[in-house]
């Protein structure tokens, strides 16, 4: 086990070296010093092999740190009860949703792709070297914060040092469930799509977490010492049941797809990703478009992702008016919460933006618009030519716009209502100002990704992302909106600063679309 | 040493792909499979190495008259579109390829000498599979499989994006391979099967069949085959 488990690891750190060699060429100028034989270079790998291992070491310790310290930590000082019975209620339940969520064994990663069905990797060997490994770095992980923020709150330090063995006997438990499940079904789940009953017991935890103490309801030391002896019990005989498990390797087969490996990857997995665009496409026999040209052209693309399109966006807007539901309700019946709420209607405008950002489909509609529409049409000459790309560029910038609208009203209307009913402001323009300036986002993220898409047109013939550029943008993108998160500004100004500027970057960006468009929009070589 | 296979069925919802498949492949003869698009190649070949469970039968094999049941390492799948770990050299994929599997491996040698069997240039052997070509990518799923040493080798069209020189290197190495190994060979290219395989078996309505060439010439072999691929 041991020798596998040495294998794999140097496995690992081989393509993870690669990757941060690969990546050093990414860049523009770098790449033209740096030959292909680099990966031969024994001092570069070695240096890449320790940045390896020390990224591997502190992620070991990051997450847990962010997630102890965010997720529970900060979270104590809104409920009104005892803190450290709290900390460990809701440490109790989200561990229980959280090992449904993250078994690791079950995660289709590429290391397990690479290894298992590139390479003949014993899938047992792999499978079970590669989990008591994740154990470990768990226990390891969770020690110093689970002692630190444990004794900050006066918790024993015994308790504090127990805790991530519990995490570890759940997560096997689990474990062992899956075990059972997949002997039952024959059908491996993949982890990173939970069945509906996983969502829902995740779902409760999350809810019985920070639910429960909102009624003054929590768990004492008593019960979860008591919760924590059985965990241990069962999550001893688990061990039994998953060494002793034989099909891993059937299992594997099961969900280390092409599809599965690298759906949550962009650059690589070309096909995978081809595959989940083509996905997309529904077909409607009951349709005709009357529309002529490039209309027609487009109202079918639009029509037939309606997946992406509409129907996506009728999803956003149930769930935001939910919210919003809730939030009049609790407005209406606690006025310290409605106190709350208009001091953030009135500072934390900022927040929309990194908001807007997540709820625009621009993004993904613009790379289905790529895989299953450009892709194929750009090879034709006639396709490439101005009066066409800027035909279908005015079609296409208008149905972005359009249909991300809806939630950005809703939300726009909402946010204004929510400030009306929790006590107002003194400067009615405030109402104006969140509404236009929600819009103004809405419009800004349509136009932004959708003129990117056609100036750095990113992608080949062989649907690999080509350019880095176009990744620099996005990476900024998101830095920009994840930036504000934490911003506090008046309402009054950032939000007219805001409408300001999405005009005119979305003026100029047209300009620029409309100058150089048909030179930039074509496949890369 | 036999590759058994009886009364092998799969339906994917209601369509029988493979109605009821029953043959026996030999050890030392390269075997061309034929078949018409969707006829089912793929399915069945998907069914051999385990990759989707089958309704009903079985397949096994028959090593001195004593029936042995299929084990992973029994079985070597090169598929039509390469699958590398693309983060990898050509040659730690090698390396490591041996590294994990050198319990079967008979005789390791080292990778420079791979290579130099595949005709891989000593410039490529060090750079991410990821900027391989296509073929290239085949050379080395090919390679590796080979190394494997599996008794039973499946190729699913492996020649077809591979250039002409390369294909005929190709084919006098599975010739010079044969001798130790059950080869299944699916491919659309008449010629490469008459040229390359000892049988031809055709996969049509759901079952596979032989086509004797008996005494036959070429010219009349091959509307042998095209009648019988025609059947309906």
């Amino acid at each position: 086990m041991i020798k596998s488990f040495i294998t794999s690891f140097k496995l690992k750190n081989t393509y993870r070296a690669n990757s941060i060699i690969y990546s050093i060429k990414q860049f523009p100028i770098i790449n033209k010093i740096l030959p292909n034989s680099l990966y031969k270079n024994k001092g570069l790998k070695i240096f890449a092999n320790i940045i390896s291992i020390l990224l591997e070491i502190i992620f070991t310790f990051i997450g847990k740190f962010l997630y102890v310290w965010l997720v529970i930590f900060s979270m104590l000082a809104i409920y009104s009860v005892e803190k450290n019975d709290l900390f460990l209620h809701i440490f109790l339940f989200l561990t229980i949703g959280g090992a449904f969520m993250n078994t690791y064994m079950l995660n289709p990663t590429k290391d397990k792709y690479y290894a298992i069905v590139l390479m003949n990797f014993d899938a047992k060997k792999y499978g079970l070297s590669n989990y008591y490994y994740q154990l470990l770095r768990i226990i390891i992980g969770f020690m110093p914060f689970t002692v630190l923020f444990g004794l900050i709150i006066n918790i024993p330090l015994w308790l504090c040092i127990l805790l991530p063995f519990f995490v570890v006997a759940v997560k096997l438990i689990v474990m062992n469930y899956c075990i059972w499940d997949y002997k039952k079904t024959k059908k491996a789940k993949n982890e990173n799509i939970p069945t509906a009953i996983v969502w829902s017991i995740i779902a409760i935890c999350v809810l019985l977490a920070y639910g429960l103490p909102a009624l003054n309801i929590v768990i004492n030391q008593t019960i979860f010492l008591i919760v924590f002896v059985v965990a241990i019990i069962f999550g001893i005989y688990s061990i039994f049941i998953i060494n002793s498990f034989k099909d891993y390797r059937k299992m594997y087969k099961q969900i280390l797809t092409e599809t599965n490996v690298y759906a949550m990857e962009n650059n690589t997995g070309v096909k995978a990703m081809k595959d989940n665009s083509l996905k997309q496409i529904e077909l409607d026999n009951g349709y005709i478009s009357n529309k002529t040209g490039f209309a027609f052209f487009h109202e079918l693309f639009v029509k037939r992702h309606s997946k992406i399109l509409t129907k996506a966006v009728k999803k956003q807007a149930v769930i935001i008016l939910l919210i919003f539901a809730i939030l009049f309700i609790a407005i209406k019946i606690n006025p310290i919460i409605a106190g709350k709420i208009n001091r953030i209607t009135l500072v934390y405008l900022p927040y929309f933006v990194f908001i807007m950002y997540c709820i625009n489909r621009s993004s993904s509609v613009t790379q289905a618009m790529f895989m299953n529409c450009d892709h194929s049409m750009l090879t034709y000459r006639i396709y490439r030519t101005p009066k066409v790309i800027l035909g279908i560029f005015r079609e296409r910038l208008k149905t972005l716009i359009i249909i991300n609208l809806l939630p950005a009203l809703l939300i726009g209307f909402g946010l204004a209502t929510l400030l009306y009913l929790s006590g107002g402001t003194d400067n009615p323009i405030n109402y104006l100002v969140i509404i236009v300036s929600i819009i103004a986002m809405s419009i800004f993220f349509s136009v932004h990704y959708l003129v990117m898409y056609y100036l750095l047109q990113p992608y080949n013939a062989s649907t690999e992302m080509k350019s880095s550029t176009y990744k620099v943008v996005q990476g900024l993108t998101y830095f920009v909106a994840y930036f504000f998160i934490g911003v506090k500004i008046p309402t009054l100004y950032f939000g007219i600063a805001m409408i300001i500027f999405c005009i005119g970057y979305s003026l100029i960006s047209l300009v620029l679309a409309y100058k150089y468009a048909p030179k930039t929009f074509k496949l890369r070589t | 040493m036999k590759l058994v296979i009886k009364h092998l069925k799969k339906s994917f919802d209601k369509k029988e792909v493979l109605k009821d498949i029953n043959f026996e492949f030999e050890k030392g003869k390269i075997y061309g499979l034929l078949g018409r698009n969707g006829a089912g190649k793929t399915t069945f070949f998907n069914c051999l190495n385990e990759d989707l469970d089958v309704d009903a039968g079985e397949f096994y094999i028959l090593d001195n008259n004593k029936k042995k049941a299929i084990k992973p390492e029994d079985i070597g799948y090169v598929l039509s579109t390469p699958n590398v770990p693309e983060f990898l050299t050509g040659r730690e994929f090698l390396k490591f390829f041996i590294e994990i599997n050198q319990e079967r491996i008979k005789n390791i040698k080292s990778t420079d000498e791979y290579f130099d069997f595949m005709k891989i240039d000593k410039e490529d052997r060090d750079k991410l599979l990821k900027d391989y070509s296509h073929g290239m990518k085949n050379k080395m799923q090919m390679l590796v499989n080979i190394i494997a040493n599996p008794n039973v080798l499946l190729f699913d069209e492996p020649l077809t994006s591979l250039d002409i020189v390369v294909q005929e290197e190709m084919k006098q190495m599975l010739k010079e391979i044969k001798k130790d190994h059950i080869i299944i060979f699916s491919t659309h290219i008449m010629e490469l099967a008459l040229d390359l395989c000892d049988e031809i078996v055709i996969l049509n309505k759901g079952v596979l069949e032989e086509v004797n060439k008996e005494n036959l010439d070429n010219e009349q072999f091959k509307n042998k085959i095209m009648e019988a691929l025609k059947e309906e």
